[in-house]
């Protein structure tokens, strides 16, 4: 077991991780304190302000779960609060308050949030989806749910909501008191989550979830889960609402409430939970008080500073004051601990050498763009331990060819099996899961995630990722690892991959593909604007894990010294179709392949046929 | 029955009008312009102040036009400009715009609702029913700022660009064609065609600082349905408009006014690519 050849010492990182967990005890302590203490100090009406603040606190960092960690732009977040809070008003004016009302009216409304949820989910996500799409949805939820309140008659109270229903009767500074530890609670709870191993792959989704599908997740049902919860949390706000406020109105469901909600994250910094919570404290407090003063100035100051924002300062009010404080007093953040990189145990069936496996197998693959035909008729197979060379002119349709072989909906007909497998209709992440490795033109990586976190997204799939522990080793099959330590990204596990070079960029996203432990490899044009060192390198990694793995690769490159070096086998597309398909002498040879190369008609004009 | 008829075809002529100035933008500029109840808002108070201020009534749609695009002018030269890069930022922006624009009307006028005389009364006969005037003419100026825009976008130099852009902006780009030109013109176009849209909605419904809040839905599901294409929107319109004045007619106004936003998100759930090419 490759695990135990070289275990962590176990002396070296504790110490970080429990000066960590120090800091969180600490700041949990200090706002616990302020929770405990503020009634005591603070007059009745700012603490009846602040009452209500918490439970928006608590949506409004919901909000920052679904659109500054996972990049969904939602308006729809105060219908899930309205839902919350009719669900309890409604209870408790039918059946009366009691214990089990309470009971049902908090469970029915966190149950109402999930069905609800995933209905929006289903319509907002699916393979293929925009993000703008997903936001206009968002909208449409509230407008549609308050449409129903006013269409509800005495059992929603039309416009001027459900009121006048026995509920708790506890003091303000009670209510305070409750609220205020249900919002740390909350937020310390998804603090612990979005730091998590789970949680990195939120920002994965946000930065590139073309990525995310390739490396297998299954991103529309990522995204589900995630609006479910938080769907489910904001219900469960919004019933607390009601039970403190005694009123359940159309406007705590409306969509002028879930675009204040917005404002309030964007103001205070998205992508930062205390950012979500400042800006909603501060911003409900300050309207409270404002709004009375400078009734219409007041909207019109949010307004501007909002745009402002969003425009030059898009981290928010606590992202620049958090680069300021990392500048001015870096010693109070703990730096970044060591990555200790480790060897993944290899899956079961273990790869035995010279097996004559076929990985690939394409039938009749066409390809057509309405009128226009792409790719006609290709057929190809290639087997385990193969390097096949995919050559052509531009436009041959080589990325189309490799995009059809990647996305089971691509192909207009024919088939294509993976490993036995046919992959029709199967979106990415289906194929995926069938063997397939996809390494794109352009390098893409998970921008704003460091090198480290890269590679543990791509394991994601494997090795289930824990909910709460943030783990501090990284475990790769050999074959990414040595890409990972030949390329020298052993070295910057730690910088964000926005950081990197264009050619460490290409070798981390090799090492990603390769951390899925492929059966097929689909390289597109992988050394393009790699220098002639990088490229030197690149062939020797590749042939290397080839050789080793017994990997199938296949690789779309132009340049034909460099696929005379690696390959084992050459493809040559031509017009959509496949024109030559031979061992490298052969195709190197070939009138067809000096043609296409040389640009000249060769004299005696042999056709290559199919 | 001829009734229901002459309301489905106004209905989508109205829809058009309102959503015409967010297909553009959107088309161009592949951002959604949520400052655009906003911009219709603003037509309406220049209808209103048109009309206070005494200009003839024919002049107040063109007056709105011509305030629409000023302030879309500036608000893409201030704000949208630096936000090409981040689509979903500068919809926020566009967003907190409206909050601006809607809190200086308030400022400005009040929250209080305003009316603007319609400038022709009456009704007309026409399949055998008498028919509001004014909403017959509304079909005619629909069908004119189709037309109008058709021939900005086929037959001028500025179309010609504009085309250019929504094909292949690096490419245009390439080629001399002064992109952020286009995109200033095509937001202040967009803007001006709602503020447009606004003043003709002003003898049908009352001016308050809402008054374009109702149309903003309807208007982002037909555009993100036609995916930016102005015959297709037109199709859109009167497909789902006519929907909606079945659905008013027959099951309450309020189902009537969900119509189009559901059956449009279900519409794009089912083809994600929406309607252009269908």
């Amino acid at each position: 077991m490759p695990d135990i050849a070289n275990t962590t010492q176990p002396a070296a990182t504790r110490p970080a991780l429990s000066s960590r967990r120090l800091k969180r005890i600490a700041i949990l302590a200090v706002f616990g304190a302020a929770v405990l203490v503020g009634p005591l100090v603070l007059d009745p009406y700012t603490v009846n302000i602040l009452v209500r603040a918490f439970f928006v606190a608590i949506v409004a960092v919901t909000v920052d779960i679904l659109w500054g960690y996972s990049g969904y732009l939602t308006f729809g977040q105060g219908a899930f609060f309205g839902l919350g809070a009719y669900t309890l008003a409604i209870t408790f004016s039918e059946f009366g308050f009691g214990p089990w009302q309470t009971i049902a009216a908090f469970g029915g409304a966190m149950l109402l949030g999930v069905l609800v949820a995933a209905l929006v989910g289903w319509l907002s996500f699916y393979p293929g989806s925009t993000p703008l799409y997903a936001t206009i949805i968002s909208l449409v939820l509230p407008i549609v749910l308050v449409q129903l309140i006013y269409s509800g008659g005495n059992f929603t109270g039309a416009s001027s909501g459900v009121v006048g229903y026995l509920t708790f009767t506890f003091m303000t500074d009670t209510w305070f008191r409750i609220a205020g530890i249900a919002t740390l609670a909350v937020t310390g709870l998804s603090h612990v989550l979005v730091s998590s191993d789970a949680g990195r792959l939120l920002r994965a989704l946000r930065d590139n979830e073309m990525r995310c599908a390739y490396l297998g997740l299954d991103t529309s049902k990522l995204r589900i889960i995630v609006l479910v919860a938080c769907a489910a949390v904001a219900a469960a706000a919004g019933a607390g609402y009601a039970a403190f406020g005694g009123i359940a109105a159309p406007e705590n469901a409306g969509f002028i409430f879930g675009t204040q909600l917005v404002v309030m994250v964007a103001l205070g910094g998205r992508g930062m939970l205390m950012g979500a919570l400042v800006g909603a404290l501060s911003i409900e407090l300050a309207s409270a008080y404002l709004s009375s003063v400078l009734p219409f100035m007041w909207e019109l100051l949010v307004g501007i500073a909002f745009v402002a924002v969003i425009v030059t300062m898009p981290s928010g009010l606590f992202g620049v004051l958090g680069a300021a404080a990392r500048r001015w007093v870096p010693w109070a953040f703990s730096a970044p601990q060591q990555v200790m990189l480790k060897t993944a145990q290899a899956r079961a069936e273990t790869v035995q050498a010279g097996i004559d496996e076929t990985v690939l197998e394409a039938h009749d693959v066409t390809k057509t763009f309405g009128s226009l035909t792409v790719l006609s008729g290709v057929s190809l197979t290639a087997r385990r331990g193969e390097l096949v060379s995919l050559v052509g002119p531009n436009g041959a349709g080589k990325t189309t060819l490799i995009r059809c072989l990647a996305d089971g909906r691509e192909a207009s007909s024919g088939t294509i099996r993976i490993g036995g497998t046919p992959i029709d209709k199967l979106p990415p992440h289906r194929v995926v899961r069938l063997g397939l490795g996809r390494k794109f033109q352009a390098a893409s990586v998970f921008e704003t995630l460091t090198v480290a976190d890269c590679l543990r997204i791509a394991r994601a799939g494997r090795d289930r990722p824990s909910l709460v522990t943030t783990s501090t080793d990284l475990a790769l099959p050999a074959a990414a690892r040595s890409v990972v330590e030949s390329a020298g990204l052993d070295a910057r596990l730690d910088d964000e991959a926005r950081y990197l070079s264009h050619g460490l960029k290409q070798a981390l996203e090799l090492a990603m593909v390769l951390a899925l432990e492929p059966e097929l490899v689909l390289l597109d044009e992988p050394t393009a604007g790699l220098t002639r060192a990088e490229r030197q390198r690149f062939a020797a990694i590749l042939t290397d894990v080839v050789e080793r793995e017994q990997l199938c690769v296949l690789i779309v490159e132009h340049d034909l010294d460099f696929v005379r070096q690696i390959s084992s086998r050459i493809v040559v597309l031509h017009q959509g179709k496949l024109a030559l398909d031979g061992s490298v002498e052969e195709v190197v040879n070939s009138d067809l392949v000096n043609e296409i190369y040389s640009g000249h008609k060769v004299a005696k004009g042999k056709e290559v046929s199919q | 029955m001829a009734n229901l008829l002459l309301d489905m075809i106004t209905t989508s002529a109205i829809l058009f009008l309102t959503s015409a100035g967010l297909l553009v933008v959107f088309g161009v500029m592949k951002i959604i312009n949520f400052a655009h109840a906003a911009f219709i808002t603003v037509g309406g108070y220049a209808a209103f102040v048109a009309h206070e201020i005494g200009l003839p009534p024919l002049l107040a749609p063109l007056f709105a036009f011509a305030v629409g695009a000023a302030l879309g002018a500036v608000a893409e030269w201030v704000i949208v400009r630096r936000l090409y890069a981040r689509p979903l930022d500068a919809i926020l922006a566009t967003w907190g715009l409206g909050l601006i624009l809607g809190q200086l009307v308030v400022l400005g006028f009040g929250r209080g609702v305003q009316f603007v005389p319609p400038p022709v009364q009456g009704t007309v006969a026409v399949l055998d029913t008498e028919y509001s005037l004014y909403r017959m003419l509304l079909i005619l100026i629909a069908i004119a700022v189709a037309i109008c825009f058709t021939a900005l976008l086929n037959g001028t130099r500025l179309g010609l660009s504009t085309r250019a852009v929504i094909m292949n902006e690096e490419l245009a780009q390439g080629l001399g064609i002064n992109s952020s030109r286009v995109r200033l013109i095509t937001f202040a176009i967009g803007c001006a065609l709602a503020a447009l849209a606004g003043a003709l909605l002003t003898p049908l419904t009352s001016v308050d600082p809402l008054m374009g809040l109702p149309y903003l839905i309807g208007a982002f599901m037909l555009v993100m349905v036609s995916s930016g294409s102005l015959p297709a929107l037109a199709v859109a319109c009167v497909v789902l408009g006519g929907l909606q004045a079945i659905i008013s007619t027959y099951f309450g106004s309020v189902l009537g006014g969900l119509t189009i936003a559901v059956f449009a998100a279900i519409a794009l759930r089912l083809r994600p690519e929406g309607f252009a090419r269908a």
